[in-house]
């Protein structure tokens, strides 16, 4: 017989009253720490995403929608800015690191970017197959793109026009699958890169005779630059801004923007996952006193036997830690499971959430919903410990 | 008739940290103009009673006559209105509620009317409480062996609530007896048993009190028990 065995028998004899008071528990403390991952989650994939890129020059508009489009891919361009531009920033003394990305095609809705190989270097990109392109026409896939697309190096397809799937199939214009990239966690996993000059290519084709010619220098969509000094960061905006047509566009701060856009919603989820705590603390605690009258007769018979009232004080509070310790485990593993569900959610809209690995917040969590347990105990606890067992028993 | 007010370290009883020590030679209960009551109204009154060891005594009366109040108070669960109480020379009044405790743990065992059996613990466990709950070593073997005596060898792994009426009152009964107290008082002890069931209960009492010297106080209106007790004493409540 020990404290342990006592309370579970307590337990066993109204396993319903208990699993109703773990999942109200675990309702808040899931709701809570779901969202605290998830707001890690889109930090570290912004963060991967962003690959250290200083700057984004793109095409006047909304300097939101430039990162969205060239450096997040999900959503669509402002425009086309002239390669010669593009090229003037790129040799740019401030400039340590610049490559050019042109969108404007897809492929059963998985990116087209026309660029560089150097564009792997911001992910830390290597492959897992084949090579690189040489040539125009040639195709490197991500991880997930090739998953997605099911294609191999060997393999052609068919870019279409647009962003999404359904666009104008540029027929004349097959591309050859040359290689495929290793995952790294990071946009580059669900896009299909090609040469820019195959981007040029592709829409050098009259698919339509009563398309006119496509007469225009090269242009392609942004130019994604890393400074050389922080000094960058104070000449090279303006300057973009100083010439026609041309935007700047700062990750860090159109990110940040972002991240309180999005925070004001999770943080209103937040709220709603602490009320919900609260008020599985307050149920708990009305359970926990409910089931002290319940078994007030048994308490008392374990004075009348001789324990200590602090024995009675232990066993109620060892109850509620227990009840902790089930709320707050369950409540990790449906924060998970709701994380995984807006992880799968946001896969299909484009948005890859990288769910962090199981450490300390987690365990913070579980001891946490103990110490709600245990806070919760005490009151009823401490009536345990008082009570007259001659009146109980009488 | 005066008590000692000593605390329990100094009396012939088991001590507080559960040593037990030598039994003095006077009675193991007395009890001198006792009354006890609830809210300031006394219902219950017990001019005199002495209980050495190895003896046992019925008290009778009607039901709601008060003899479970008198049992609550002799063993110092309920605080008595007027008079003196000795259990082994120790007045349970004069001690701290935790030493009380302790005191009535190590001293007394106590059958309840209602059983008290803990649902979801086996016989075996529900036998073993008692010193858990007085914070001795349990003897695992001692409680098998009082199931084993009680009849109930064959249900120690059986949970309280699959247990009839008549085996949970032996399971209680050994519960009472685990740690060898020198006074028992059992309430009611043979209420709602059939004849068979109310036979081997007061043989099992009368047992306990020859074999272990325990002197036994019986709360009951059962008349099938007098004929085992030479002794009896009426009570009438004060209302």
């Amino acid at each position: 017989m020990s404290l342990v065995r006592l309370v579970w028998a307590f337990i066993r004899r109204r396993p319903g009253n208990f699993l109703f008071h773990v999942l109200t528990l675990s309702l808040g403390a899931s709701v809570v720490l779901g969202l605290v991952l998830l707001e890690r989650a889109v930090e570290t994939r912004f963060s991967r995403d962003l690959a250290g890129v200083d700057l984004v020059i793109g095409a006047k508009g909304s300097p939101m929608q430039v990162i969205l489009s060239a450096l997040l891919e999900v959503d669509t361009p402002t425009g086309n800015i002239p390669l010669s531009a593009a090229e003037h920033f790129a040799q740019h003394p401030l400039v340590k690191f610049a490559v050019p990305v042109s969108l404007g095609d897809n492929v059963r809705g998985v990116r087209i970017v026309g660029t560089r190989p150097a564009y792997g270097e911001l992910y830390g990109a290597h492959l897992a197959q084949g090579a690189w392109w040489t040539r125009p026409m040639e195709a490197v896939l991500g991880a997930d793109a090739a998953r997605r697309l099911g294609l191999r190096p060997g393999d052609s397809f068919i870019g279409e026009h647009g962003l999404t799937a359904g666009g104008e199939r540029h027929a004349k214009t097959p591309y050859h699958v040359v290689g495929v990239l290793a995952a790294t966690a990071s946009v580059i996993d669900e896009l299909v890169l090609t040469d820019i000059s195959s981007v040029w290519e592709v829409h050098s084709h009259k698919n339509d005779p009563d398309e006119p010619e496509n007469p225009g220098p090269p242009q392609v969509t942004a130019l994604l630059v890393k400074y050389r000094s922080a000094m960058g960061a104070i000449i090279l905006p303006p300057e973009v801004r100083a010439m026609p047509d041309l935007q700047p566009a700062v990750p860090a701060v159109e990110v940040a923007r972002l991240v309180v856009m999005l925070g004001v919603g999770a943080r209103a989820l937040e709220w709603i996952g602490i009320v919900l705590l609260l008020l599985s603390a307050g149920g708990f605690l009305v359970a926990l006193i409910s089931a002290v009258s319940e078994r007030r007769q048994e308490l008392a018979l374990l004075r009348a036997m001789g324990a200590h009232p602090g024995l009675l004080l232990r066993l109620v509070t060892l109850e509620g830690v227990v009840l902790g310790l089930a709320g707050g485990v369950l409540g990790v593993v449906l924060s998970r499971i709701l994380l995984w569900g807006i992880a799968t959610a946001g896969r299909e809209s484009g948005m890859r959430l990288a769910p962090p690995p199981l450490g300390t917040l987690e365990l913070l969590a579980v001891g946490l919903a103990m110490a709600l347990g245990l806070l919760a105990a005490l009151p009823p606890a401490l009536r345990a410990r008082f009570m007259d067992p001659g009146r109980e028993l009488a | 008739m005066s008590f000692t007010s000593a605390k329990v370290r100094d009396c012939a009883a088991r001590d507080v940290r559960g040593s037990r020590l030598v039994s003095g030679a006077g009675p193991v209960l007395e009890v001198s103009e006792l009354v006890v009551g609830y809210g300031g109204r006394a219902v219950v009154r017990l001019p005199a009673l002495n209980l050495s060891a190895a003896e046992g005594l019925l008290l009778t009366g009607p039901s709601g006559s008060g003899k479970t109040s008198l049992l609550l108070a002799i063993s110092g669960m309920m605080q008595p209105m007027a008079g003196l109480i000795g259990i082994l020379g120790v007045d349970p009044a004069t001690l701290k509620p935790a030493e009380r405790d302790r005191f009535r743990g190590l001293n007394i065992g106590f059958v309840f009317q209602n059983l008290n059996l803990i649902a979801g613990l086996t016989a075996l466990e529900n036998v073993l409480i008692g010193a858990f709950a007085a914070g001795v070593p349990q003897d695992r073997e001692r409680a098998t062996a009082l199931l084993a005596e009680m009849g109930l060898a064959a249900f120690a792994g059986r949970r309280a609530e699959a247990l009839s009426r008549g085996q949970a009152q032996r399971v209680a009964l050994a519960r009472a007896m685990l740690l060898g107290p020198k006074l028992i008082l059992a309430d009611e002890p043979t209420a709602s048993l059939d004849d068979q069931n109310c036979e081997v209960v007061g043989a099992l009492l009368a047992r306990a009190m020859s074999e272990t010297g325990a002197a036994l106080l019986v709360a009951t209106h059962d008349r099938r028990l007098r004929e085992r007790f030479a002794r009896s004493v009426s009570v009438e409540g004060m209302s």
